[in-house]
């Protein structure tokens, strides 16, 4: 337990805070940040309990790696990154099978409309329709609050191409929601 | 000069975005204002639906569990003493300090919403109305102008989520109908400050702000006026998922 503490999480040292101390603030950063990461997660699997059990596996994993994490400013981010190579894995592991995403959309947006209003349920749906590689970067955008490079930085593109696929994915967006486009440029 | 196109281009890639050279463009372009406006609200509604409702063991961490587990390869009444501290550890953490643990969920709820303090323009009673209306509240007219709202999920519950326009800038405030306070507390985490106040029979709300500088006296101040701008409806406050 020493370890954890002496390399000095959030650039504190063993000298300023006991192992008590540097447990409970690494436990309350999580705590906080888990919700958004388990709703990153659900956009980018569609399913609420393999986001579950991936968000689980990603704190642990967190958890035994958190002398890497030297700033806690950063914590977001080094979370997020943990939780995509966390899906990644069980994505390879799994092999998930394929279905049709007109049924998958259907499917969740039964689930999702429940105590919602109409119009987040059609969202909602419109934004499962988008490709995975124009989704990603909305919901990491919108929903973490992103910056362009950022989101450059977690997908290994330039910015240019995290702005291009940000414009496609609002553009799509839009057109499956049923928005007024005739003022958009096209793409 | 940019062109109405490009301009366009950048906004649907980053409607929050405040590069001078869109504002400039902004400011000379009524066209552009106008779509921009619709860029703006459509994103409002993005932001919302990408909020989908987390389930309440959203709030349950892993790792007591996990630790006592590879602890008992060791020896099996290590583990369970390890065990037994650690949750006599977080147990007494979240019962002993249940306030900083809700200023840092109204800390985390703030970084998941940046779209909350971009706006200035008060909305109209129209936007701001269903919110409102949600939560069995209503504004006093000579309250702050609100420049955002929305009803968001907060550990579980819907809850407004407003930033009102004071003159020391943006402030957030959550009412927090289900969190019940004996007694203000004030935090400061993350670059935020505020404060959290009760409010007998409709739990507490939250105020806080993120301008430097701001003071805890001011903070109090703030907070003190809107929850005296609230008028809470007849019936206690209950707000249906």
């Amino acid at each position: 337990m020493t370890s954890i503490l002496s390399t000095g999480f959030a650039g504190l040292t063993l000298d300023r805070v006991s192992a008590k101390q540097g447990r409970a603030r690494f436990q309350a950063l999580c705590l906080a940040l888990r919700p958004d990461l388990l709703r990153f997660a659900f956009w980018l699997c569609h399913d609420h309990a393999l986001a579950e059990d991936v968000v689980q596996e990603s704190m642990l994993r967190a958890w035994k790696a958190q002398d890497s994490l030297e700033d806690e400013k950063a914590a977001k981010p080094w979370l997020v990154t943990i939780v995509r190579r966390e899906l990644a894995r069980t994505f390879e592991r799994k092999r998930l099978n394929t279905v049709n995403i007109d049924d998958l959309v259907e499917l969740e947006d039964t689930s999702l409309a429940a105590g919602d209003q109409t119009d987040l349920a059609e969202m909602r749906a419109a934004i499962f329709k988008l490709p995975q590689e124009y989704r990603e970067p909305l919901v990491m955008q919108s929903l973490l609050g992103y910056s362009t490079a950022e989101i450059a930085r977690e997908l290994h593109l330039s910015q240019s191409a995290v702005l291009s696929r940000l414009f496609r994915a609002r553009h799509q967006l839009r057109a499956l929601c049923g928005e007024d486009m005739s003022e958009d440029p096209q793409e | 000069m940019m062109h109405h196109e490009q301009y366009r281009r950048a906004v649907l890639a980053n409607p929050l975005g405040n590069d001078p050279e869109l504002e400039a463009h902004r400011a000379h372009c009524e066209e552009c204002r106008t779509f921009t406006g619709g860029v703006l609200a459509f994103e409002h509604r993005l932001v919302r639906a990408l909020r989908v409702t987390t389930p309440y063991s959203a709030r349950i961490l892993p790792f007591g569990s996990r630790t006592a587990v590879r602890h008992a390869k060791g020896g099996r009444w290590l583990a369970l003493a390890a065990s037994t501290a650690i949750a006599f550890v977080v147990a007494a953490g979240i019962w002993l300090t249940p306030r900083s643990s809700l200023a840092a969920d109204v800390v985390a709820h703030m970084a998941g919403e940046p779209a909350a303090w971009k706006g200035h323009a008060a909305l109209s009673a129209g936007e701001l109305a269903p919110v409102l209306k949600r939560a069995n509240m209503t504004l006093d007219p000579k309250a702050p102008s609100v420049s955002y709202a929305n009803s968001c999920d907060f550990r579980g519950q819907i809850v407004p989520h407003l930033v009102v326009q004071s003159p020391r800038g943006p402030v957030t405030v959550m009412v927090l109908i289900h969190e019940s306070v004996s007694k203000a507390s004030q935090f400061d985490e993350q670059g935020y400050r505020g404060t959290i106040l009760p409010v007998p029979q409709h739990g507490s709300i939250a105020v806080l702000m993120k301008e430097p500088g701001t003071t805890a006296a001011e903070i109090d101040a703030i907070a003190a006026q809107v929850r005296s701008a609230i008028v809470w409806g007849s019936s206690r406050s209950v707000i249906e998922r």
